[in-house]
């Protein structure tokens, strides 16, 4: 096949049952994403005390599947969507069997109705069913049992799709004996990678005690063994949400500046570390808990603080892609060529900003990281405000903006409008601006996160940087501006469904200046790379959690059960609890008293 | 592999910038003497807090010379002791336990935070100063009544403590 | 194979200014961004973190 030939034709047209498998994916993406941002602005509203539609009782409802959707399922969902094209694309070469592929979606699909159901049925009070125990399910509240069932189904599907990768590329491997592994396959297998290795200790914990535990087979769980196993997954989580859109950035955004990528290598590197760096440092979370020795969140953080150098050579790499683009488009001088760049245009506008905002997150992560400096911030809502930068922009705009260009290549129709495009993407960017900025700041202030009223009758908050009033304005504008943002982008999308198929869209991506022949031939080696990151998943790890399990047992030192789905009498206990919690606490104790 | 200069040049000063960050957060270990909770306390049943010495009846008591120890129990949806009364001008550890569900204890616009496990016991020692009055407030989602759950610390002066405690009730 | 990045770059596509290409401008932003963080960092920990109420000493 010659190129011209090849250029013209999409990835619609040349993989049409892969590109439906995409366009699948991206779609109950795009559900999870509107669902999440009702809920956003209900929450936003809520929070401030602007409007306060449901009881605050209900705030944690909203706040779980506001986490679950967004934070689970939104980005999971583009992620295997994204993954299945860059492979299928990158090989050039179909998948293996698609009827596994149908499956792996089916499974992850059902997989969250069930926890999304089992979340959602907190609002009625009729079904005794919730799962008020917000995205990281601390026990020992707990969940209805279908809520960590349907975790489990969903995350099952998810390894299927990374098997679905694998072999797709051992199948090209066998065909291309000789060749490196392209670059975005690279990309693919690595996160997957990690994901294996990740995923592995919310699945045993889950698996071994949470499930049981709901069900009634075990009395009482450690809840700093589970804490544990869940920030083993949660760090490297948020790798899994930000290496799709690196995929993007090193991939796609050069091309739509108009260059290509810098280097090659170096894109292998960045992969390569944040494999080996993004699982032994979950214990950074967990600066603050009792019970673990200060040795080991040492040695997590520093673990953490070496993971900002993948990000910090992703800038330069991807910044100096971009001026390559100016360039070629005839930018000149020290920094006029930013001016020289297709700001015009959606995907380009908006992965840049996406950008922009992860630099600023980037400080606010090193302070996360900081090990003491923890006090200050510690279940703030800076949190909150760092990571809607990161994944709420970084990884949430870009995915966004790269809709823009991605779905003319899966589904043959162009956008409706690129202009909405153009404004959506900034309002985004405005209304996160306003939002994270003034969640930093309360943070400072010490205004918690996860609580549906902040303001206390006992006390206020020092003022600094604006008062708390004044910044609560700022939160309900800036998250009014987001929903804004996210009905201009859903909008958008559903009247370019409803345009016409063209031919002509085919928008082929260019290779690296500085190609993987540059690269030494062991970046290539995946078998090494999964053996050491497992190796220092073992070193981080293996003492900490012994020593957890030596400390209170594998089911926890004299723990009750606290479900969120069995009684509705939270209104009332809000008053009157200590004597109740007291006797459901003795009578817990003597039980495990039994068990031992 | 070829790197570009410039490259190695960002490359060389993204590792400065992580040993100057692992410095700083060396030095407030060190210098200002930053300790982090840990693992110095041992565990305790959750549900029978009532027979336990220090926490069936949580209180501020002085063990030393300008030393002091709270012991604070966090349940839905309250502390106790409420408020929490210290001595200005002294150093306070608090012994911080939970007797249900995974709570925070965070003392608002302080460096004063924690989190409170059931099953475990927070130590942390804080250097109080003047008199003033503090809020305090859980920073982990704990139930449907989270937002209520919210105490004090009134740090007082030396002799209105002393006046407090000799004055019978020991909270 | 246009869409495989194994494949070798057309000649006239690169351009002959591939290996002297020096991306002068995105060394200048991220000195600019580096010099940001330092400052950032100076003020949250030694000034807000290290000034405040309460430190914990043990």
């Amino acid at each position: 096949m010659s190129e011209a030939l090849e250029g013209d034709r999409t990835f619609a047209d040349k993989y049409p049952e892969e590109a439906r498998i995409v366009r699948a994916a991206l779609l109950s993406s795009f559900l999870a994403l509107v669902i999440g941002a009702i809920l956003g602005i209900i929450q936003t509203l809520h929070r401030t005390d602007v409007a306060r539609i449901i009881p605050s009782t209900d705030y944690y409802t909203v706040l779980t599947a506001h986490g679950v959707f967004l934070a689970i399922s939104f980005t999971t969902f583009f992620l295997v969507g994204l993954f299945t094209w860059a492979v299928v694309r990158s090989l050039d070469r179909p998948l293996l069997n698609t009827k596994i592929t149908w499956t792996w979606y089916g499974l992850m699909a059902v997989g969250m109705t069930m926890t999304g159901v089992s979340i959602l049925a907190g609002f009625v009070d009729a079904v005794d069913m919730s799962a008020d125990v917000l995205f990281t399910f601390y026990a020992p509240l707990q969940a209805h049992p279908m809520f960590y069932a349907g975790l489990a189904v969903f995350i099952v599907g998810s390894w299927i799709a990374g098997a679905d990768y694998f072999r797709t590329w051992l199948a090209w491997k066998r065909e291309h004996p000789d060749e490196r592994i392209p670059l975005q396959t690279f990309m693919v297998l690595t996160t997957m990678a990690m994901w294996y290795i990740a995923s592995s200790a919310v699945a045993a914990s889950v698996l071994i005690f949470l499930l049981p535990w709901s069900l009634g087979l075990i009395d009482q769980v450690n809840p700093t063994l589970t804490r544990t196993l869940f920030w083993f997954f949660g760090h490297p989580v948020v790798y899994f949400w930000l290496m799709p859109a690196y995929l993007l950035w090193y991939t796609v955004l050069p091309k739509i500046a108009g260059g290509r990528l810098f280097s090659d290598p170096l894109a292998r590197v960045v992969f390569v570390l944040f494999l080996l760096l993004s699982t032994p440092v979950g214990i950074h979370h967990q600066y603050l808990d009792p019970g673990i020795a200060e040795g080991f969140k040492f040695i997590s953080m520093t673990n953490t603080l070496f993971l900002l150098l993948p990000s910090l050579l992703t800038a330069f790499t991807v910044v100096a892609s971009v001026e390559y683009g100016a360039r070629q488009r005839g930018g000149g001088g020290l920094l006029g060529w930013l001016t020289d760049l297709p700001w015009r245009d959606p995907a380009f506008t908006g992965m840049m900003l996406a950008g922009l905002m992860f630099a600023a997150g980037g400080f606010s992560g090193m302070v996360n990281a900081g090990m003491n400096i923890n006090y200050m911030i510690h279940n703030t809502i800076w949190v909150p405000g760092h990571f809607h930068l990161t994944v709420g922009t970084a990884v949430a705009l870009t995915f966004m903006a790269a809709t823009y260009w991605i779905w003319p290549q899966i589904s043959n129709k162009p956008i409706y409008s690129r202009t909405i495009g153009l404004v959506q993407v900034v309002v985004w960017f405005v209304g996160m601006a306003l939002m994270s900025n003034a969640m930093h700041a309360q943070g400072i202030m010490g205004v918690p996160r996860r609580t549906a009223e902040p303001e206390y009758t006992g006390f206020d908050y020092p003022t600094m940087f604006g008062g708390f009033e004044e910044l609560n304005i700022q939160i309900a504008i800036g998250g009014t501006l987001l929903f804004v943002s996210t009905v201009l982008f859903i909008g958008n999308l559903l009247l370019t469904m409803g345009n016409p198929k063209v031919s002509g869209l085919a928008d082929p991506l260019p290779p690296a200046l500085s190609g993987p022949d540059d690269s030494p031939k062991v970046l290539d080696n995946l078998r090494l790379w999964v053996g050491i990151a497992l190796t220092l998943v073992v070193l981080a790890y293996a003492l900490p959690l012994a020593a957890i399990v030596q400390r209170g047992g594998l089911l926890g030192p004299g723990v009750g059960t606290y479900p969120v789905w069995l009684a509705p009498l939270f209104d009332a206990l809000a008053d009157a609890a200590a004597p109740l919690v007291g006797a459901v606490a003795d009578a817990s104790a003597s039980l495990a008293e039994v068990v031992r | 592999m070829h790197i570009h200069a410039y490259e190695k040049i960002w490359l060389a000063t993204s590792v400065l910038l992580i040993l100057f960050l692992l410095g700083s957060v060396t030095y407030g270990a060190v210098g200002p003497g930053v300790a982090m909770v840990s693992d110095t306390e041992p565990t305790i049943d959750a549900g029978a807090l009532d027979e336990d010495e220090r926490f069936s009846e949580p209180r501020v008591e002085q063990v030393g010379e300008n030393e002091y120890a709270a012991y604070v129990v966090a349940r839905q949806f309250g502390f106790q002791p409420d408020p929490i009364v210290l001595p200005a001008n002294s150093t306070v550890t608090f012994y911080i336990t939970s007797a249900d569900v995974i709570h925070g204890f965070e003392v608002a616009g302080t460096n004063a935070n924690t989190m409170v496990v059931p099953g475990e016991v927070s130590e942390i020692t804080v250097r109080v100063e003047e008199p003033q009055e503090y809020g305090l407030i859980c920073n982990e989602y704990c139930g449907a009544g989270h937002h209520v759950m919210e105490g004090k610390v009134n740090v007082v002066s030396q002799a209105a403590f002393e006046e407090r405690t000799s004055g019978g009730d020991g909270e | 194979m246009a869409q495989n990045e194994t494949a070798h770059a057309p000649a006239d596509d690169v351009g002959g200014d591939t290996e002297e290409f020096d991306p002068i401008g995105t060394l200048t932003l991220i000195g600019i961004y580096f010099v940001i963080l330092v400052l950032s960092w100076v003020y949250i920990y030694y000034i807000e973190f290290l000034g405040r109420d309460l430190v914990v000493v043990g």
